[in-house]
């Protein structure tokens, strides 16, 4: 466990040092909340609270999968990850490092989204607490799963392109700042299948928001949970069959 | 009245076992059932051609990589079930470094004297690598000498029984290469092994107590440097022979 502590303490050291990571894990997330919260281009149907879970999404979305999966896809090509391998700390230790890292960043992350909500006017529904954190935890598994996948396979600069490419096409028609019903028939069947949109729902959901239509009537509710479930259980199970320690 | 050091050293003197090892990466065999034996308070040399097979057989003791077979035991424990105690006492220079551009001198070093847990004061190692003047310089700004060093230093956190080192003095200068072999020498005279992978033969001979050359994932040649150098001849025109 102190080792566990003492390579989480030097991830989060890493993070902190580095502003391109900060700018997508606090700055993007903040702008996107404090700008369309408060200029009316966004459908009708965007309320300010779903504004906020989309934002948590967003948020989780940026450090799960886009964060770690391009700090990782670098040290692996740096050897970095390999270096560690060969110290008492082992693969298994630095994985459970990085996962710690992950779950710290995020709840400071959803703290101060929240915080910033709140002097915006957004006031949550009744939140089911244990709803929320199950949300959290597959939305993490789901994306970090995605990340490794990319980190452990591609080359350090076409893993810089395509998680960054993925965010942006994730955020725009993956159903976390526009709702699934807005998009296009076509675009809201593939935005159904990802863990983007069904996290925001489940976000959303979570902290007493009313049910999307688009969700209700894919699947009786329950299909925002199978989903993420879904895609939970799956992008792990794959990165850890593709991922390469050394690159 | 004189004064006597001692080097306690271990009753078994062998550090690493290597019994016909085989490493295979799909229809390629990069060592072919290679033997040999390293001991405590020597350096071994691995020596031989680009693509002999030297660095794949050093991360297969290092626990880097997966062996295809045969048998390795580091410290009198199979590798591939070492404990962290015993991974404690190894310390690993890898061929590239293994660390970030980003990195700096100073908190690097520290982190792995953390993570090897051995009492290792991390300026003590800075000073020993020469890089006390460069500790908050990050890797990027480092020469390819202090680079090396700095790399070395991580291998230096554990306080090694037995060390791996992978071209030391690979674009190192003079200076900086006196410095290695002075590390190399206090290491060997406190009874650690140093295992050294080395194009530079030079270098070899004038470190190195014991050869391993490798040819084509095998080894060709296992002797003293100074057997192998019989007769006047240099280390350079041995290998070059036998790897023809």
């Amino acid at each position: 466990m102190k080792l566990v502590v003492q390579q989480t303490r030097m991830e989060l050291t890493t993070l902190l040092r580095n502003y391109e990571q900060l700018l997508l894990i606090l700055v993007i997330p903040v702008g996107i909340l404090v700008f369309f919260g408060n200029v009316q281009v966004l459908p009708d149907s965007v309320s300010l609270s779903r504004l906020v879970s989309s934002v948590l999404t967003l948020s989780i979305m940026s450090t799960a999968m886009v964060s770690t999966g391009i700090a990782t896809g670098f040290e692996r090509s740096y050897h970095v990850l390999k270096r560690l391998g060969a110290t008492p700390l082992g693969r298994e230790r630095l994985i459970w490092a990085k996962a710690m890292s992950v779950a710290i960043v995020e709840v400071a992350q959803i703290a101060v989204l929240l915080v910033i909500a709140s002097i915006m006017g957004w006031s949550p529904g009744v939140v089911t607490w244990w709803k929320l954190i199950v949300a959290i935890v597959l939305g993490t598994s789901a994306f970090a799963g995605i990340g490794l996948t990319l980190a452990g396979r591609l080359r350090a600069e076409a893993n810089l392109a395509a998680q960054n490419g993925l965010y942006l096409a994730l955020l725009a028609v993956g159903g976390i700042i526009v709702p699934i019903d807005e998009l296009p028939d076509a675009m809201a069947l593939i935005a159904r299948i990802l863990p983007s949109g069904a996290l925001a729902e489940a976000m959303h959901t979570s902290l007493g928001g009313a049910t999307s239509d688009a969700w209700f009537s894919y699947a009786s509710g329950s299909g925002v949970w199978l989903d993420l479930l879904g895609w939970a259980i799956v992008a792990p199970i794959i990165a850890s069959r593709l991922f390469r320690f050394d690159g | 009245m004189s004064t006597v050091f001692v080097v306690s050293t271990p009753i078994n003197n062998t550090a690493l076992a290597v019994r016909d090892l085989v490493i295979r990466y799909g229809d390629i065999t990069a060592v072919r059932s290679a033997s040999f034996e390293a001991r405590h308070g020597e350096v071994t040399a691995i020596l031989g051609r680009n693509g002999a097979g030297k660095t794949s057989t050093l991360e297969a003791c290092e626990g880097l990589r997966k062996a295809t077979s045969g048998s390795l035991r580091v410290l009198g424990k199979d590798i591939a079930e070492i404990d962290n105690a015993s991974r404690a006492r190894i310390g690993v220079m890898l061929q590239d470094g293994g660390i970030a551009p980003s990195a700096r001198v100073f908190p690097l070093v520290r982190h792995y004297c953390r993570l090897y847990d051995r009492g290792v004061e991390p300026r003590r190692v800075l000073e020993q690598v020469g890089l006390q003047h460069r500790a908050s310089s990050t890797w990027r700004r480092l020469s390819g000498g202090e680079r090396q060093r700095f790399s070395l230093a991580l291998a230096l956190a554990a306080d090694p029984d037995i060390a791996f080192l992978d071209e030391p003095t690979a674009g190192v200068d003079l200076d900086g290469r006196d410095m290695i072999r002075g590390i190399i020498a206090e290491l060997t005279a406190k009874g650690c092994c140093v295992v050294l992978a080395t194009h530079d033969l030079d270098e070899a001979e004038r470190v190195a107590r014991h050869a391993v050359v490798l040819h084509q994932g095998e080894v060709v040649l296992d002797d003293t440097v100074e057997n192998l150098r019989s007769g006047q001849r240099r280390l350079e025109d041995v290998v070059r022979e036998v790897t023809r």
